[in-house]
């Protein structure tokens, strides 16, 4: 054997997205900064082993099921002027809309620029400011080393954005990110940094969207840094096409007295892998998390989520509502973890599942690991099918057994729902959740 | 609809739950605008009376019938036997978090009574009006249903149900239970709003003092799923007069507390 083929096989990268590839994306013009830390990560990348179905992590979920290899890298995003507006982006003092050819950053007024706040391109933002960016781009906000679909995407994005809101802001209509991606057998890889000053105050949406024709994998990653005193909240919505498969790695880093809320809604794709981790890293911050899943016809949902505690007096409260149907299937794998020192912590993490259908199968796997004693941690989990009991009290009202069933549906996300400051959100999810009914 | 003709009557009503017999030949009539009170111990089936004339999936009926206004109701759907005008106010209303009381109120009413179907305002108005009768907070329609709700709030929601509902036949499945003598008159107020010549009603109860106010014309003692005794205004008259000392005499202390 060569000495060329043994270096081959020593590089463990996913055909495609080998050094061929990486070298086309670093001959781009890009901000130092960034084509260094794009090298780092590949670095990173060739060295992380594939998983395959005998990892722990990936056992209910076969990697094999997601054909990235497959599919094409689109071209690093360009950004356009502007892209056609939607009514519900004037709830928003900024809209950033994501479509395969290139993204728009459209502005509905000057005020975030009165408050200072930076909302651009990853590139841009490193081009203005390249220190600032530079110290959000370590992974500070991942627990541990990166993983192989972090590595991923840290040296293989194609659309990148950065937010950084400055101390003392309040910002109250905040950023809408909305994507939707209709090129056939294309890999969208976004890449979004959010930091939020030390006592600020912001909220921000997410759209993802597909067509249900094409088949087109996401493999996006979320870093939000929320300072101290910060109060952060972020709703996203997946709608991803049918066709679609997505490998998400979603990492909180939340300081001193900070609040971090993160709402996420799943609604789209075939195959899904969603990790989503939070730590609640100085005394005294918070971390909610509260997601609504709901898997119909063949999906398989996949979700893990982390409530690290590694400081003393911190809070996090986690709400997983899902629903499997048809022969749906999800996974929730929750893990509450206190290190060393963290007193007087309270953690809970409840996941409750609706099986609607004989065939359809939900696994709710919790766990604690527990480093530190004083504290109050504890998970519950329920999986079941609609309460015959309600369905009686409603149907004795005459409301007859579909309608009831749907309200009960309905009602049993209705907490999570609650939590969702936008409107038009609730209204996609309330819609979301009735066309699975429907179908 | 004569006086003689039957409004409601149940003929020898067998059921089960679990394959164990509950109901052993239960017979009960009762004529339009006429309310009659139903005592007994516990674990003699009052319950489950309640709930087999309501259709719970639970229990199986084995044998007899139950008809109403001339339909057999063990042929309906509860929402069905709930659209020809039955109701009950169950013993213990179960809580159904994320339905709001208001939403499901008014999709109640609309499919109780198509063709009443109200605007949303005309619909809150009167609720609202029905919310201040039962002496209930305002901000109860916004709740979810139950979700929360003290043992009396409950009680008052069912009567709130039953008051936006406006049933020709209701059973009241020990509504009286737990409650405090404020709570106890406001659900009598209720009750005694609907009475009247077009209304029949099941009170269901263990307790003597309900019958103070919700003035029964006739009374039936159940035992072990028959019932063992009835008594028409005379009795109840006498009852009134010299107290009910004689009902637990001859069928025990359990049948009615005093």
């Amino acid at each position: 054997m060569s000495e060329a083929i043994l270096e081959a096989q020593a590089a463990d990268t996913l055909p495609g997205f080998d050094e061929l590839l990486f070298e086309a994306i670093q001959s781009e013009a890009q901000p130092e900064v960034l084509k260094r830390k794009r090298a780092e990560a590949f670095s990173d990348y060739i060295q992380i082993a594939t998983p395959t179905n005998r990892d722990e992590e990936w056992r209910r979920t076969d990697p094999a099921l997601f054909p990235i290899t497959e599919v094409k890298r689109l071209a690093t995003l360009p950004q356009l002027d502007a892209l056609p507006a939607r009514p519900a982006d004037e709830d928003f003092d900024v809209v950033i809309a994501v479509q395969a050819d290139g993204f728009a950053i459209m502005r509905n007024n000057d005020t975030p620029e009165k408050l200072g706040i930076t909302i651009g391109s990853l590139a841009e933002a490193a081009e203005q400011q390249p220190e600032l960016v530079e110290q959000y781009l370590q992974g500070k906000a991942l627990p541990a080393k990166s993983g192989k679909f972090e590595a991923f995407n840290d040296a293989f994005w194609n659309v990148g954005f950065f937010v950084h809101i400055p101390d003392n802001v309040e910002w109250e209509k905040g950023l809408l990110i909305r994507y939707n991606i209709t090129q056939p057998d294309s890999l969208l890889v976004p890449r979004l940094v959010v930091v939020a000053g030390r006592n600020s105050r912001a909220v921000m949406a997410e759209h993802l969207e597909s067509a249900d024709d094409i088949r087109f994998i996401a493999v996006p990653e979320r870093e939000l840094y929320v300072d101290e005193s910060a109060n952060f909240k972020l709703v996203s919505l997946q709608e991803w096409g049918a066709q679609s498969y997505q490998i998400t790695n979603d990492w909180g880093l939340v300081q001193r007295d900070a609040n971090l809320n993160w709402i996420t809604l799943n609604f789209g794709t075939t195959r899904s892998k969603m990790k989503f981790g939070s730590d609640v890293a100085g005394p005294g911050s918070a971390a909610d998390m509260d997601g609504i899943f709901f898997a119909s016809g063949d999906q398989h949902m996949d979700q893990r989520t982390l409530q690290i505690h590694s400081s003393p007096d911190t809070y996090s409260r986690l709400l997983y509502k899902g629903a499997v149907k048809d022969v749906g299937r999800s996974v929730y794998q929750g893990l509450i973890i206190a290190r060393p020192g963290a007193i007087r912590v309270d953690a809970y993490q409840t996941n409750n599942n609706l099986v609607l259908d004989n065939g359809a199968r939900a696994d709710s796997i919790p766990g604690l690991l527990i480093d530190a004693d004083d504290l109050k941690c504890s998970h519950g989990s329920t999986i079941g099918n609609l309460d015959p009991e309600q369905l009686f009290y409603l149907r004795s009202r005459g409301l007859d057994e579909e309608t009831a069933r749907r309200a009960l549906i309905l009602g049993f996300f209705e907490e999570v729902i609650d939590r969702i400051p936008q409107a038009f959100i609730r209204e996609i999810v309330h819609r979301n959740i009735e066309a699975k009914m429907e179908s | 609809m004569s006086d003689t003709q039957t409004y409601f009557e149940i003929r020898n009503l067998h059921a089960e739950t679990e394959g164990i017999p509950i109901l052993k030949g239960v017979d009960l009539s009762i004529k339009q605008g006429e309310t009659h009170a139903l005592m007994g111990p516990n674990g003699s089936g009052k319950s489950t009376l309640a709930n087999v004339i309501m259709g719970h999936p639970a229990y199986e009926v084995t044998d007899g019938e139950i008809i109403f206004m001339g339909q057999n109701v063990l042929e309906l759907d509860p929402e069905e036997r709930a659209q020809a005008g039955l109701f009950l106010a169950f013993q213990y209303p179960v809580a159904i978090p994320g339905v709001s009381v208001a939403k499901f109120l008014k999709s109640a009413h609309d499919a109780c009574h198509p063709e009443l179907k109200s605007k949303s305002s005309e619909f809150l108005k009167e609720l609202r009006e029905n919310i201040k009768y039962l002496e209930v907070d305002d901000s109860f329609i916004n709740r979810y249903l139950n979700d929360g709700f003290s043992g009396g709030e409950k009680k008052r929601m069912e009567i709130l149900q039953m008051l936006t509902l406006k049933p020709k036949f209701a059973v009241m499945d020990e509504t009286d239970s737990g409650l405090d003598i404020d709570a106890l008159k406001v659900v009598s107020k209720g009750v005694n709003k609907l009475a009247g010549p077009n209304f029949g009603l099941l009170v269901i109860t263990h307790y003597e003092r309900i019958l103070r106010y919700i003035h029964p014309d006739h009374l039936h003692i159940l035992i072990e799923g028959k019932i063992v005794h009835s008594g028409g205004p005379e009795l109840v008259k006498k009852l009134e007069e010299s107290g009910y000392d004689w009902v637990r005499e001859q069928f025990g202390q359990e049948v009615l507390v005093g």
